[in-house]
């Protein structure tokens, strides 16, 4: 990413550091401050948004590394969530289990299913692994509701609010704080993982498996590490989803809401955590967006006053069109558009970078 | 008895969907996820048509049939021919988007209320006896020799006529294929095309059956099991795999529980993934590919 | 021969790989109406990229002309879609996958299309006549085709194209020096048939010469040597370097280098 106006590294620790330019610094510093200083500031409306996006954070970040960087694709995304949240749920009501073993027991069926799902893609590749996905997708809210109708919660599983070091964790601002902190760690650790021998493994072999595996990186070992660390996180975003709704039912997790991930992942530019971050803060406010637009709408025309009771498939048809528009036009995502614009104010008032490689 | 029938229904149902997948991926090497959503935008087409000749039936089968068929070839000239070129995932993506677009639109052009073009024609549908004591409703026997027929059609098209092998020939070397004076985009077009004409017809049959509304789409989706069981570049697959599954599931349904149905193909295709992952006819060298 | 009026002129065109990779540069050759020129070099020279160059790529190939120009009969053909190219009257032969393998040979035959002006059936038959053992064959999958049988199908389905002009890739590739003899037979006399004009890449450049009217050299995507295939036959350094003719004594290393200096003259 073009941080700096040239290409200054000399040594290989400027290379592997995080932030490298002063501004860069000072804008990070400043983004932290914002973050921490918002709770303060917002409505429960907006600060329920925040937690929202904050958790789709998580969820971008977990898909992103398996999609973007290992190359991929899922589309069991919500599966994963449900198996975290199912798992939360069927703890707390069948041991009345606090979170301190709820969250690890989530992120191990995650790992487990992980397992189970990832073995195949060491066998198939790109869409037959899209689809063992979505089977497990179908066979782990079959199991949600099989095990809801068995013990008669057919309208979805009641959690009780969390207890942290003697908190209860009702207050949005709690939550917001507990987010914070998730979506912060996930982030920290996906890109540390990028900047080792992990990432760089992914990334060789999104690029062509037979060229990776004759560098000597072990294919299926780190196609399942992908899935794997994947999954874990997105079965722990499941548990604490499923605490911050205070409720677990299949029909939160439709597929829908796997390809909303996917969504995330291609508006947010692929191969780009800074991308899945703005992947997931587009993608989580688009419906309130169109929301308000729909509303603008019907008040300056009063005579387009139905459309008030289409929003939801507007937001769809709107949604479905965001997305084919990023496939064909921006393929590199938000990301994409970020780093030209970056590049652009660096640049100027010259229209090429020196030894950037870029090309047009 | 009657689940012999059941079964038979329901894999005319599925073949009949599949077969669509497996055309478009045998051809372009796309899989559309948009199949159920094109399916239902089909069957939304003869309510349109139906309010429009509501006095002649067949005339309003035939315009939606057309429709559909011109919503392929236009999905493909749109959208998809941008994609060709890309990598697999992109184009499976854009299907997806291209899904949850038709669905929003569904809704806010025809609402998401329960609709019956059978009703509007004025046919009720009578169930039909068959010897030994099943029963049927005459569009579900209308279902199972539409598969027969578009099984046969097909196999004639892409055997017998020069359309379907320089369709056939494109699927399996595009590069030679264009060499050889073949318009690849015209013949994607017309696989689209037809595609969504065998979709839209059996979204049409469904709908005269059962009533039309979003959950359509949901068979569209638990066909595409079947599709990969046969293994996707096989049209003799699609209609085994079709059988399995619909078996499986039938008898599941009777005999474990009604819940499952939503499951089952997928269950099936999780075995076959594990232990044939190329489809009982699909080609090994196939996994590479994709 | 008649060489004002070329049929195909190849003018200083540049094709890039994937936007980045050049690899061919300033090429230009001429092919006269009713020739047979021959394009030799070594492996990676650039031969099969100029005759795809001509012969259109696709999106997939991701390579474009990137400069000069390719007119076929007066029009401009760079960058044209293959089978718009195919339409105009030019066929290919190419290197590899040249049969759809799973296609019975008389598939094969029925994929192709063929322009509207030209009447299928007595094309059909024109190449049954030309390559009885096709007919025999027609019920046979290309993919369980020997190579000489192959190249056949191959040629005959190009055929079924109605070209003017037949642009074949590496006619001898795996094939034993009696079928190539044969092959090169058959392709003179479908020239002089079918009026067919023919641009031919061969690595075996003693078959080329002997056959080919006129012939270019490529090296390292550049034509470097250009002539009458018998003078070009009689050049010291094709002797030397394609024909394996050498002089007597053995060359020392400073004359290889000296080669290497005079190639550059002609590129
Ligand atoms: N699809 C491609 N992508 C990138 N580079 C390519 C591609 N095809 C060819 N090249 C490169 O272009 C150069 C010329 O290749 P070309 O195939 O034209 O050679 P050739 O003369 O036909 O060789 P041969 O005699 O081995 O067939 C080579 O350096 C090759 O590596
Ligand atoms: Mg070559």
């Amino acid at each position: 990413m073009p941080h700096a106006s040239g290409y200054f590294r000399t040594t290989y620790g400027q290379d592997t550091r995080l932030v490298d330019t002063r501004t860069q610094r000072v804008a990070a510093g400043a983004f932290i401050c914002a973050l921490i200083a918002l709770p303060w500031l917002a409505n429960p409306f907006v600060l329920d948004l925040a937690n929202q996006t904050l958790l789709a954070v998580v969820g971008a970040v977990a898909l992103m590394l398996l999609t973007g960087f290992a190359g991929q694709i899922s589309l069991g995304h919500a599966g994963l969530m449900a198996a975290g949240a199912f798992c939360t749920g069927i703890l707390s009501k069948e041991l009345g289990a606090s979170i301190w073993l709820t969250l690890p027991a989530s992120a191990a069926t995650g790992a487990l299913l992980g397992v189970i799902f990832g073995l195949p893609s060491l066998r198939l590749r790109g869409l037959y692994l899209a689809v063992s996905t979505l089977a497990l997708h179908f066979i782990v809210i079959y199991l949600g509701h099989e095990y809801e109708t068995r013990r008669g919660f057919s309208t979805g599983i009641v959690i009780d609010p969390p207890r942290v070091f003697g908190w209860e964790l009702v207050d949005g601002r709690a939550w917001y704080v507990v987010f914070l902190i998730a979506a912060g760690g996930t982030v920290l650790i996906a890109l540390n993982w990028l900047r080792s021998r992990t990432g760089r493994a992914w990334r060789a072999l999104h690029g062509r498996e037979a060229v990776a595996e004759a560098l000597g990186i072990h294919v299926p070992l780190y196609k399942l590490l992908a899935f794997v660390a994947s999954s874990t996180l997105t079965a722990m975003l499941g548990c604490l989803f499923a605490y911050y709704r205070g409720f677990v039912s299949g029909e939160a997790f439709s597929l829908f809401l796997s390809i909303q991930y996917v969504a995330m992942v291609i508006i947010g530019g692929m191969g780009s955590i800074a991308g899945a971050v703005m992947g997931a803060v587009f993608v989580t406010l688009f419906p309130y967006g169109i929301e308000w637009l729909v509303g603008l709408v019907s008040e300056a025309l009063p005579e387009m006053r139905g459309l008030q009771n289409a929003v939801f498939a507007i937001n769809y048809a709107a949604f479905g069109l965001v997305m084919i528009l990023f496939l064909v036009f921006e393929p590199q995502g938000l990301a994409g558009i970020w780093r030209r614009v970056q590049a652009y104010f660096l640049m100027w008032p010259f229209k090429q970078k020196p030894l950037s490689g870029g090309g047009k | 008895m009657q689940l012999v029938v059941n079964i038979a229904v329901l894999a005319s149902i599925y073949a009949l969907i599949s077969c669509g997948y497996v055309l478009i991926y045998r051809v372009s090497r796309v899989l559309s996820l948009a199949h159920g959503e094109l399916m239902m935008l089909g069957a939304y087409g003869l309510v349109t048509t139906a309010s429009l000749f509501a006095a002649q039936p067949g005339v309003a089968v035939a315009a939606a049939g057309l429709l559909a068929a011109a919503t392929g070839a236009l999905v493909y000239w749109v959208l998809m021919r941008r994609m060709t070129g890309e990598a697999v995932l992109a184009a499976v993506l854009a299907t997806i988007a291209l899904g949850i677009l038709l669905r929003g639109a569904m809704v806010l052009i025809w609402s998401a209320q329960v609709q019956h073009p059978a009703r509007m024609l004025g046919f009720d549908n009578p169930v039909v006896a068959l010897p030994g004591g099943a029963r049927l409703s005459t569009i579900s026997l209308l279902l199972v020799g539409m598969n027969a027929l578009v099984y046969l059609a097909l196999w004639w098209f892409l055997t017998r006529t020069r359309y379907g092998i320089a369709m056939r020939a494109a699927g399996q070397n595009p590069r030679l294929a264009a060499q050889r004076g073949i318009n690849l985009h015209a013949v994607y077009a017309l696989a689209w095309g037809i595609a969504v004409f065998t979709g839209g017809l059996t979204g049409i049959l469904i709908a005269c059956d059962a009533g039309l509304d979003a959950t359509m789409a949901t068979i569209g989706l638990k066909a595409f099991p079947a599709a990969l069981v046969g293994g996707l570049d096989s049209l003799v697959g699609a209609l085994c795999g079709a059988v399995i599954v619909a078996t499986a599931e039938v008898l599941l349904i009777h005999y474990v529980d009604p819940l499952l149905s939503d499951v089952v193909p997928f269950l099936v295709l999780t075995a076959m993934l594990i232990v044939r992952p190329w489809g009982l006819f699909g080609s090994r060298e196939e996994l590479d590919r994709v | 021969m008649n060489v004002a009026v070329p049929l195909l002129q190849v003018d200083a065109i540049e094709v890039a790989y994937h936007r980045v990779m050049t690899a061919v540069q300033g090429v230009s050759l001429q092919v006269g109406a009713g020739q047979l020129v021959a394009l030799m070099g070594t492996n990676g020279a650039g031969k099969t990229t100029v005759l795809r160059a001509i012969s259109g790529f696709l999106g997939l190939d991701d390579a474009r002309v990137t400069a000069g120009s390719i007119r076929f009969m007066g029009e401009s053909i760079e960058n044209l879609a293959p089978h718009r190219v195919t339409a105009l009257g030019i066929a290919l032969v190419p290197e590899r996958d040249k049969v759809f393998d799973n296609l019975t040979v008389a598939e094969n035959l029925e994929a192709a299309a063929t322009p509207r002006r030209a009447d299928r059936a007595a094309l059909l038959e024109m190449v049954h006549a030309q390559f009885p053992r096709l007919a025999q064959l027609a019920k046979r999958e290309a993919g369980y085709l020997s190579g000489g049988e192959r190249q056949m199908l191959a040629i005959g389905s190009a055929l079924m194209c109605a070209p003017k002009l037949l642009l074949v890739d590496e006619l001898s590739q795996g094939l034993a020096p009696l079928i190539v003899q044969e092959l090169i037979h058959k392709l003179l006399a479908l020239r002089d048939q079918l009026g067919l004009t023919i641009l031919l890449v061969e690595q075996n450049a003693r078959v080329a010469l002997d056959a080919a009217d006129h012939g270019y050299v490529i090296e390292n995507g550049r034509i470097v040597l250009d002539g009458d295939a018998a003078k070009l036959g009689e050049h010291q350094d094709i002797r030397e370097f394609y024909l394996g003719q050498g002089g007597a004594e053995r060359k020392n290393y400073r004359d290889v280098k000296q080669y290497k200096r005079s190639r550059r003259w002609y590129g």
